[in-house]
């Protein structure tokens, strides 16, 4: 028998969430733990058997969970400032407590963080290191910034990072499984991908597509992930088409992990989000003649990591594959890198002051004020 | 050529270039480091200014560029690796070169004193290290203004002085940790409240008097080595290594109190401060934040120190 969506689901989060204090009950885990940044080259890490959990993730999902206030006092009562990512601010809240909607991840034996998505994540990791006083690996990623050919330094580090992983572990590295692994997380962005597009022309929920986008995430090299889109997207494509009455906007910048529809939907009246940036970040492109070739492809390239007129390109071909005729504009007191990829938008936008989990941030009387302003705008061209 | 650069990380032996110490411009970036901030705004609105350099190695520096991409100005980001192994130090070897071949495209000109640069930027900083070895019978203040004076100048005429001898007399001792102190106005309210300033971990300052050039293959190579290597910022992601440094001094030095000096929405210095002061408070050494939101202000910090000089 076929298994259902819900089925798959449920089946990934029972595995990725297996060794959570809440359903571990004391259990440890029967392999070595890493802590990894949502751009880390896990590839290597489901390659050698060892289990991989994201902080960042989590923070999501404790400001899903309605939380996240709780944790974000608890941090600023250790005088963490609420100035800095509020995912880690969350996460030290978490961690202090030693509580969460699934309780705490189980502790890592290393940490590894990259900055091909921001420079922050290797400074939390820092604290972290202090934290569980154990291995910390910094993976450097100079993307597009690069002037000269970064392959062999990036490769040099994904090798030592073999090395390093191979003696914690105990394990050897098997080349043609981390060929089959890397083939699966190729599988898992083609299929999402499939999903994603039909945002633009049939009703899909854009909560469904930023909640679902966690297991291109946290399961990208999983079997079952591709299994799970390739039903999703047959599943959409039988949904009506987009309403033609609203109005397309391009939602640019995070879900707002604390809102039940993750995004503002109590202002946007009148408006449909026909696509989003931040649910294709992590169709990585593993292309490259070896398996050394395509982790320096995938993830020294992230879209974060490209050039400013790279990312341009790149998001105005987004935006016009989803029709938009607007943009709602985030700009995220967590993360500056993102804001900037929409700075040179030529289509009107409304740009909203958020957190994309701190729920106290936003002026929502404003904000409404702005989207009745963009209505206006896109209405009367 | 009147380059403006915004971090240690810019190589000052390959040629001048003016370090940004404050402004007085447009201030609208939302969360955006307010150093970083007027720093955009001097090369946007300066017309003397015709370029700009900077590293990719916080979140405000590596979007600089989306902000001045279209200003028309030599615009430079030099990828500097959260690393300091072997391989991180060739890498970023490559790129230095990289970066003196477009100087000299862009400029069109030769630039081949590099090796003659650098042992004038060795002396400057020795006799940096001399002053801030008499911290203790100088006037900090004096001793920064000095190190700013000499690097808003070109190398071959920067000329570091400090200008007299000034006995502060018994006073509880505190050691500064901080990114580029722009405001001089901040270490003289601390001196004015009757605390003696007797070490730092300053890019410009006890950072800047670490800075060597080992001998390497190429000149690159030992330039890098010389970023990389001898001088740690939080930004290269090694906060337990740069803690022990300043704590060992702090011991040293027999301090009664630090003090942390961040530009606001500098994410690298406030997560540094989130474990120093764990440390420091587990020493029992009283530590003492202070946030400014941009290059000149002072942080309402008169009545700050006011206070915190009353607790020691």
């Amino acid at each position: 028998m076929v298994p259902s969506i819900g089925k798959l689901q449920s089946e990934l989060m029972r595995e990725y969430y297996r060794y959570f204090s809440k359903y571990a009950k004391g259990a440890l885990p029967d392999r070595k733990v890493a802590w990894v940044t949502s751009f880390a080259p896990v590839e290597i890490l489901e390659a050698l058997d060892i289990l991989y959990y994201y902080p960042e993730s989590y923070a999501a999902v404790i400001a899903a969970s309605g939380k996240e206030q709780e944790f974000l006092e608890q941090s600023r009562a250790l005088q963490l400032t609420c100035d800095c990512c509020s995912y880690s601010c969350c996460m030290e809240g978490c961690i202090e407590q030693m509580s969460g909607p699934r309780g705490t991840p189980p502790k890592p034996d290393i940490l590894i963080a990259t900055n091909n998505q921001c420079s922050t994540l290797p400074n939390w990791w820092n604290i972290l290191a202090d934290r569980y006083k154990v291995p910390l690996v910094i993976l450097d990623y100079p993307g597009e910034t690069a002037q000269t050919d970064a392959s062999s330094y990036v490769t040099g580090q994904h090798r030592e990072l073999i090395r390093e992983l191979e003696e914690l572990s105990g394990n050897s590295l098997d080349l043609e499984r981390l060929t089959s692994v890397i083939t699966r997380s190729e599988q898992s962005v083609a299929a999402w991908k499939k999903v994603t597009c039909l945002m633009s022309t049939r009703q899909v929920n854009p909560t469904v597509l930023f909640d679902d986008i966690n297991y291109l995430i946290t399961a990208r090299c999983k079997e079952k992930t591709a299994e799970l889109y390739t039903k999703m997207a047959d599943e959409f494509k039988e949904l009506p088409e987009a309403l033609s009455d609203r109005v397309p906007v391009f939602w640019l910048g995070y879900p707002l992990w604390y809102h039940p529809d993750r995004y503002l939907s109590e202002i946007m009246d009148g408006f449909r989000i026909s696509g989003s940036n931040y649910i294709a970040w992590w169709n990585l492109d593993y292309s490259g003649d070896d398996v050394f070739d395509q982790l320096y492809h995938a993830y020294n390239y992230t879209f974060l990591n490209l050039s400013q007129s790279s990312r341009n390109e790149r998001l105005k071909q987004w935006i016009d594959e989803s029709g938009a005729q607007c943009a709602v504009t985030l700009r995220n007191k967590s993360c500056k890198c993102d804001f900037v990829s929409a700075r040179l938008l030529k289509l009107p936008q409304a740009e909203l002051q958020i957190d994309m989990i701190d729920r106290t941030f936003p002026d929502l009387e404003r904000a409404r004020r702005q989207m009745e302003i963009l209505k206006e705008i896109v209405c009367t061209k | 050529m009147r380059l403006l650069a915004l971090s240690g990380f810019v190589p000052e032996a390959v040629c001048d270039v003016e370090r940004f110490v404050h402004f007085s411009g447009d201030r609208n970036i939302a969360h955006y480091c307010g150093y970083a901030n007027d720093y955009i705004s001097q090369v946007i609105t300066d017309p003397g200014i015709d370029g700009a350099v900077f590293p990719k190695s916080c979140d405000s520096s590596r979007i600089i560029g989306s902000y001045l991409d279209s200003c028309g100005k030599f615009i430079y980001q030099i990828p500097v690796p959260p690393r300091r192994d072997r391989a991180a130090v060739l890498y970023l070897a490559e790129e230095l070169q990289r970066y003196h071949q477009s100087l000299e495209e862009y400029y069109e000109c030769r630039l081949q004193d590099i090796p003659d640069r650098m042992e004038r930027i060795w002396q400057r900083n020795r006799m940096i290290g001399e002053a801030y070895d008499r911290l203790e019978s100088i006037s900090y203040t004096d001793y920064l203004q000095a190190i700013h004076s000499c690097l808003k100048k070109p190398l071959s005429e920067q000329k570091f002085q400090v200008s007299s001898e000034c006995n502060m007399g018994l006073k509880k001792r505190v050691f500064l940790v901080g990114s580029f102190l722009s405001n001089e106005r901040i270490p003289a309210a601390v001196e004015s409240v009757g605390l003696k300033i007797v070490g730092d971990d300053l890019p410009e300052s006890g950072r800047l008097r670490n800075q060597m050039y080992p001998e390497r293959d190429t000149v690159y190579a030992s330039i890098a080595e010389g970023m990389l290597l001898n001088r740690l910022s939080p930004t290269q992601s090694d906060f337990e290594r740069m803690i022990d440094r300043d704590l060992h001094e702090i011991h040293k030095s027999g301090v009664d109190a630090v003090i942390f000096i961040t530009q606001k929405y500098c994410e690298p210095y406030d997560y540094l401060y989130y474990i120093f002061r764990k440390k420091l408070e587990a020493q029992k050494i009283p530590a003492l934040k202070i946030s400014v939101t941009n290059s000149e202000d002072s942080g309402k910090l008169e009545l700050i120190l006011d206070a915190f000089a009353d607790t020691l």
